[in-house]
């Protein structure tokens, strides 16, 4: 397993660039790249060449996190002003404008079957689910709070919500917090579960395993990588490597292999089996904000591709395979 | 004469042979030459016997010289004689020529297969080769014929057996010389089979063999005190009684008796052993002495361990000697190792590490995989400063022996420099092993992972591990005592020196005790508490150090000072920091330092200063800082404070130098990393008003040291570039800063405050366009909408600002949106007009050229054609009037301008500009009511929104001095790294040393006053598009005219 550089745009963006991910292929079109970025665009690139297709405008502040829709029609991205913006990826229309205040805005998820958009809540401790379909919250699924704080104390900010992933059946809901601890939901219940602890700091990004719905991994500013059983509340390992904070972490389409984005301005290959980094990419020179693997399908299903997107205002993308 | 012979007399043997081998015997009876040659050969005998116990080298050789002057005589007699060459074997023999005796021997048993003297010394011959089992042939043929033959034959079979390895058959052996030695009362104590035989029994390595071995080997010794394997055994086993006088004499003896290499060579190592384990010793009762003094003053313990060093040292350079001349003896070290061993044992000591390396590789050439050895190679290594080799060879080690503690521990602490998590890793091995084993792990162990646990920030690990490593204490009441409602008892007692709540304990018949060992852990959980916040424990904890261990322990007061200076008991604080000073005589760098940093926080503390009192502290800072200064010269710390002190009294350029100096310094070496003066330095190109130079600094400190992710540098920065007036610059540093630390609230109303600044800015700026109007009044959207939202995460106590505030906040930004919304419209229709008014110039400009161009066809028209095509023209000319007039009368509100436009008639562009002042004047009446009204809420609310920014700065100093204070040993320094942006909080108040800052704003304000008239002058820019879709021509000119002002604008 190896990463090989396809193409490097500099100056994707005006400004640094913060979030990326791939719009599945549709029946008219191959797979989509969408990047979001402080200079308060969401872009649009065709695969492989990565031509710009489109410069979607709308948001007031930085672009902090797109998501696809997995059928590849629509896509929502959200900025610091906490607004998500849901749009058609083809025409860019407006499709809907969610807030819901106060809650802040961070990563959001659309889960495997497209039927609901998962919203990182921030400060709310919360995750807010949207329906697809009316784009209205079905629920609110909040962290308890374990020890009553005090009113004086700054815990509350302590299970500021950050990151947000779907198991791949869909049935349960993982959730990243400024003080490292992971929180599991119950989605149809609408209901907390527990707890996974092991990090230290912020868990800036999560994935579960493609093939394990039991399987989660998280990256931390604490500079690892862990890998848990979310159902059995077990640490399974631990990877580190990253000089600093890992900033993203998403799992191959194969299940076989994370990759990892870092402040060390490094992207890091995971081999699963052999739970030790295999390769370090160094192309960006600044922090490494997200890394995603294109989706299987469209016409070259083979081929494995992996974007990453940095502060120094680049995009790469490269081989996997 | 044999009987003269055994019976001792051997004066009168010697005689005898003399006499027998005279040269008148000779001659007398020339023909009996066997007697004679038996005479010989036993003189020759008699004298290599002689040579052989002769141990002084010289009368040895003479001995040896006559023996074989004798042989040679008895072999000219006859020279097939055997027992000649058997003698001159011997005597070879005895002299180490082993060949030549070999060969000597092989004539005789060429003629005598059986002859029995030759068979041993053949068999003597082979042992000595190494060739065991030709020996034990040898031994046994020559039993076979002589079944009588002396207990050696059989000491030689046994010796044969043991070399083999045929332990019980060589047992056997020597048990039946002894037993033969008694019954035909040849040798009757037989001292080789008797230490033979002991050395068998010590090597079973059973306590009772080694007992019969003891009694064995002293029976040999007490039988014949001079033989040297005896008494390095012995030796041996009094060096492990430790009997170290004894062994001293039993190898000086033995050294004395043997001129045997190997055996000399293992006296030497056993007189080195000794001296080397009697130094050790010293230092291990010294080291209990510490044990059971415990609360000794560490100066008196110091003292006490270098008084016992230097006494040993003379120790330390024997055992080297010895262990030289050990060394010396041996010329294959792989024959006889320990001695290098210990002679590289003895260097490290003496701080030879050179050779001592070379003795351990040596050892490690034999035993490559000796843990020991690698573990002491790793350590010469690391004292070398060769890290690497060091990591290498202490890694296999851990390889070698993945149970060995020991070695994990070692490899931790070397990796402590360089690795923290690998190092950490190491010790939790170690641990574990040493739990596995059974064994307590050491204290210090715990300690170690507890501080690194500590310094990653996994605070409650640290917490779990420093308990751990304290076990059962007093200190356990005291977590319980600050967990439960005795809070109060613990604020009471926050007092300077109040050990009041100790003697309660102890009247209530509670012991204190805290071992020695467990102060460093306890001082180390202490700082923990308190960078966990729970100060009042962490208080009691260093009072428990002072109060128990040392009234004046210079760290623990430290720490109390800055514990004290937390708490905002400044008064205090000074008292501790002063007795920590105190306590060092003022010798102690890092309590002097404490001190000008409290005397500097003194002097920046209050709100409202008492100059007096701020020069006075101040003064005062600068002063302690030169003293450590001078003490150490190269303290970059202090060198920063003095810096910060410069800066604060306003010589930028002083501090400017110095920490330029000290950044560089820093830079130069691998292990001081020193963001702060970075920043310091920026802070000061920030205060002087040098914003790029700042800006630079601060993004250079956060790339270099920070991989981009301290959101702390990055508020710095868009506080630089908000002074700067850099909005957009600013909010966007605030929106990464935002992005790196989603939860810091702060950031985010700092964030709503540089838009509505900058919103303000533009609104009063003279010239904007609409689109800079649209980008305010989204900007003030945003704010509008950060605030609110602000506001309503307070209602969920997320965050502490004052609700109040944002609301002010809030209601300032509608109003100025509502405002904005007005210049909006405002300058829309503005820019509206402008276009019409464009359009009616391009008319007028069309219709004159048109006319010009009419005219100056009519004139051509009219020279060539006068008669026909004249009419046709004039129709023309008239149709194309009236057009225009009708043009002219559509736009009619605009008529006066009309004329002066026609008046002027120039360049489109000088006319329009014109034309804009002169209606500011205008319009001055008109627009002026609005901004009047405007205009005074206007500079409150900037003013006020100015001190929200300033106070919310400070506030975000003030949390920043926090996280420094809470770890002062590692960073003293960064207690200083907020000075600058104090001083630029001072450069806000007119008072202060002005900047350029404060200049600049002023000649804003004034300019404000003045700038109002021209407020609405020129929004030109290309609008309505609709207008005027057809004419191309006139729209590239406007556009031009369009970037020309907007240059101007810039």
């Amino acid at each position: 397993m190896k990463l090989a550089g396809i193409k490097s745009v500099d100056n994707a963006h005006d400004d640094s660039v913060w979030a990326v991910t791939w719009a599945p292929a549709t029946a008219t079109r191959p797979p989509l790249l969408l990047t979001g970025s402080l200079d308060e665009t969401v872009r649009v690139w065709k695969s492989d060449e990565l031509i710009l297709d489109r410069t979607n405008t709308g948001h007031c502040l930085g672009v902090a996190s797109v998501a696809a829709h997995p059928l590849g029609s629509i896509a929502a991205s959200s900025s610091l002003d906490s607004f998500v913006r849901v749009f058609d990826v083809d025409s860019n229309s407006t499709i809907a404008t969610l807030e819901a205040p106060p809650s802040e805005v961070w990563q959001m998820r659309f889960d495997p079957k497209g039927s609901i958009l998962a919203v990182a809540g921030g400060g709310s401790a919360s995750v807010n689910l949207w329906d697809t379909s009316t784009w209205q919250i079905v629920a609110t699924l909040s962290i308890p709070r374990v020890e009553g704080p005090k009113p004086s104390d700054k815990s509350g900010s302590k299970k500021f919500v950050l990151s947000v992933a779907w198991s791949p059946d869909g049935k349960r809901i993982a959730c990243g917090s400024m003080d490292g601890t992971i929180s599991v939901f119950d989605v149809q219940l609408a209901k907390f579960l527990h707890h996974l602890e092991g990090h230290f700091m912020p868990v800036r990004s999560l994935v579960y395993s493609p093939y394990d719905p039991r399987l989660l991994f998280s990256a931390s500013d604490d500079g690892n990588v862990h890998m848990y059983d979310a159902e059995g509340k077990a640490l399974i390992g631990t990877m580190s490597g990253h000089a600093s904070w890992v900033l993203c972490v998403d799992v191959s389409p194969d299940g076989a292999a994370i990759a990892t984005g870092s402040s060390d301005r490094t992207v890091r290959l995971w081999d699963l089996n052999m739970r030790a980094s295999v390769q370090t990419m160094s192309n960006h020179t600044d922090q490494v904000w997200g890394v995603a693997f294109r989706p299987p399908g469209g016409n070259d299903v083979r081929s494995g591709r992996l974007a990453s997107v940095s502060d120094d205002k680049s995009i790469s993308l490269y081989d996997y395979s | 004469m044999r009987e003269y012979f055994k019976q001792g007399k051997v004066d009168q043997f010697r005689q005898i042979l003399e006499e027998g081998s005279s040269p008148e015997i000779d001659e007398y009876y020339a023909d009996i030459r066997y007697e004679r040659i038996a005479i010989l050969n036993a003189l020759g005998a008699y004298y290599s016997y002689l040579g052989k116990i002769e141990t002084k080298q010289r009368e040895k050789e003479e001995h040896f010289i006559l023996a074989t002057q004798y042989y040679n005589k008895a072999s000219r007699i006859d020279m097939h004689e055997p027992s000649t060459w058997v003698g001159k074997g011997q005597l070879l023999l005895a002299k180490g020529e082993v060949e030549q005796a070999s060969s000597a021997f092989k004539i005789v048993l060429e003629g005598d297969r059986d002859n029995v003297p030759a068979l041993l010394g053949q068999a003597c011959v082979e042992f000595n080769r190494g060739k065991y089992s030709d020996s034990l042939e040898l031994y046994k043929r020559a039993l076979q014929v002589y079944p009588n033959c002396p207990a050696a034959v059989r000491l030689g079979i046994g010796l044969c057996r043991y070399k083999l390895g045929q332990f019980e058959k060589a047992r056997q052996a020597f048990e039946r010389v002894l037993q033969a030695s008694e019954s035909h009362n040849l040798d009757p104590e037989n001292v080789e089979a008797l230490v033979a035989l002991a050395i068998m029994d010590l090597r079973s390595n059973e306590a009772v063999g080694i007992r019969k071995g003891m009694v064995k080997m002293q029976r040999a010794f007490e039988i014949y005190p001079y033989c040297a394997m005896a008494l390095n055994y012995l030796a041996n086993h009094f060096f492990f009684t430790g009997q170290h006088f004894l062994v001293e004499q039993l190898t000086e003896t033995a050294l004395s008796v043997t001129n045997h290499g190997p055996t000399k060579s293992h006296s030497y190592y056993n007189l080195a052993r000794s001296y080397h384990s009697k130094v050790e010793g010293e230092c291990c009762l010294s080291y209990r002495v510490k044990r059971k003094v415990g609360n000794i003053e560490p100066l008196a313990l110091a003292l006490l361990v270098a008084l016992i060093f230097s006494s040993s040292q003379g120790d330390y350079d024997k055992a080297g000697v010895y262990y030289m001349a050990s060394v010396k003896e041996i010329s294959k070290p792989h024959e006889f190792v320990f001695p290098y061993y210990g002679l590289g044992q003895v260097q490290i000591k003496l701080g030879d590490f050179r050779s001592a390396l070379s003795n351990f590789e040596k050892v490690l050439e034999v035993y490559p995989d000796n843990c020991e050895t690698l573990k002491a190679l790793a350590y010469i290594y690391v004292q070398l400063g060769q890290t690497d080799k060091g990591h290498e060879f202490i890694r296999k080690a851990t390889k070698i022996d993945p149970r060995d503690a020991q070695a994990f521990l070692e490899l931790g602490e070397l990796l402590i420099l360089s690795d923290t998590g690998a190092a950490l890793d190491a010790f939790k091995t170690a641990r574990t092993l040493f739990k596995k084993g059974g064994q307590e792990v050491p204290i210090e162990l715990l300690n170690n992972i507890g501080v690194l646990q500590f310094e990653r920030g996994e605070f409650e690990f640290a917490k779990q591990t420093f308990k751990e490593a304290l076990g059962d204490g007093i200190w356990l009441s005291f977590f319980s005592e600050a967990n439960k409602s005795s809070i109060d008892a613990a604020t009471s007692t926050l007092q300077f020196k109040d050990m009041q709540l100790f003697h309660d304990l102890e009247s209530n018949g509670q012991l204190i005790e805290v071992p020695w060992d467990k102060v460093t852990v306890l001082f180390n959980l202490a700082r923990l508490l308190e960078q966990l916040n729970e100060s009042g424990t962490a208080s009691i904890l260093y009072r428990l150090i002072l109060f128990k261990v040392n009234g004046k322990c210079p760290n623990a007061l430290s720490m109390l000072g800055e514990l004290e200076l937390k708490n905002d008991d400044w008064v205090k604080a000074k008292e501790t920091l002063r007795a920590a000073s105190d306590a060092t005589d003022g010798k102690d760098s890092y309590a002097t330092l404490s001190l000008g940093n409290w005397n500097y926080f003194a002097a920046v503390r209050n709100e409202k200063r008492n100059p007096k009192l701020e020069a006075t502290h101040l003064e005062k800072a600068k002063e302690l800082y030169t003293k450590v200064m001078i003490q150490h010269s190269s303290n970059l710390y202090a060198a920063n404070g003095a810096a910060v002190v410069f800066a604060e009294k306003g010589h930028f350029d002083v501090s400017k130098d110095i920490f330029t100096q000290v950044q560089e310094a820093a830079s130069g070496s691998v292990f001081v990393q020193m963001p702060d003066v970075w920043i310091n330095l920026a802070h000061v190109y920030f205060a002087q008003g040098n914003f790029a130079l700042a800006v630079k600094m601060y993004q250079n400190c956060l790339r270099k040291f920070y991989h981009n992710t301290d959101s702390q540098v990055l508020l710095y920065l868009a506080r630089t570039y908000y002074e700067a007036e850099q909005w957009q610059d600013c909010i966007k540093t605030l929106q990464r800063a935002i992005h790196l630390a989603p939860s810091n609230y702060t950031l985010r109303f700092d964030a709503g405050v540089a838009m509505q600044k900058f919103s303000a800015s533009t609104l009063q700026k003279a010239k904007r366009t609409a689109d800079e109007v649209r980008a305010t009044v989204a900007g003030l959207q945003n704010a509008v909408r950060i605030f609110s939202q602000l506001s309503a995460a307070s209602n969920l106590h997320i965050h502490g600002f004052d609700e109040k505030k944002i609301d002010t906040h809030v209601g300032y930004c509608t109003h100025l949106l509502s405002a904005a919304k007005v210049h909006l419209e405002a300058a829309e229709r503005e820019e509206q007009q402008i276009r019409q008014r464009q359009e009616v110039a391009r008319q007028v400009a069309l219709a004159e050229e048109a006319r010009r161009k009419a005219e100056e066809q009519r004139k051509i028209q009219m020279d060539r054609r006068k008669h026909e095509d004249e009419l046709k023209i004039v129709q023309k000319q008239e149709e194309h009037f009236k057009r225009v007039k009708e043009q002219w009368k559509s736009s009619t509100h605009s008529k006066r301008r009309e004329r002066s436009d026609d008046e002027d008639g120039g360049t489109a562009e000088k006319k329009k500009r014109k034309g804009g002042k002169r209606r500011k004047k205008d319009k001055h009446s008109k627009s002026h009511n609005d901004t009047e009204e405007m205009e005074p809420d206007m500079m409150d609310e900037q003013e006020m929104e100015d001190e929200d920014a300033n106070t919310n700065y400070r506030e975000e100093l003030e949390t920043h001095t926090k996280d420094v204070e809470e770890n002062p040993q590692e960073n003293p320094h960064g207690l200083l790294a907020l000075a600058g942006l104090e001083d630029s909080d001072a450069d806000d108040e007119p008072a202060g040393p002005s900047s350029t800052i404060s200049r600049r704003r002023q000649a804003l304000s004034e300019s404000d006053d003045d700038e109002p008239i021209i407020k609405q002058s020129s929004p030109v820019r290309e609008n309505s598009v609709d207008m005027e879709e057809s004419d191309g021509e006139i729209r590239g000119g406007e556009k031009t005219h369009g970037d020309d002002a907007s240059d101007e604008e810039k």
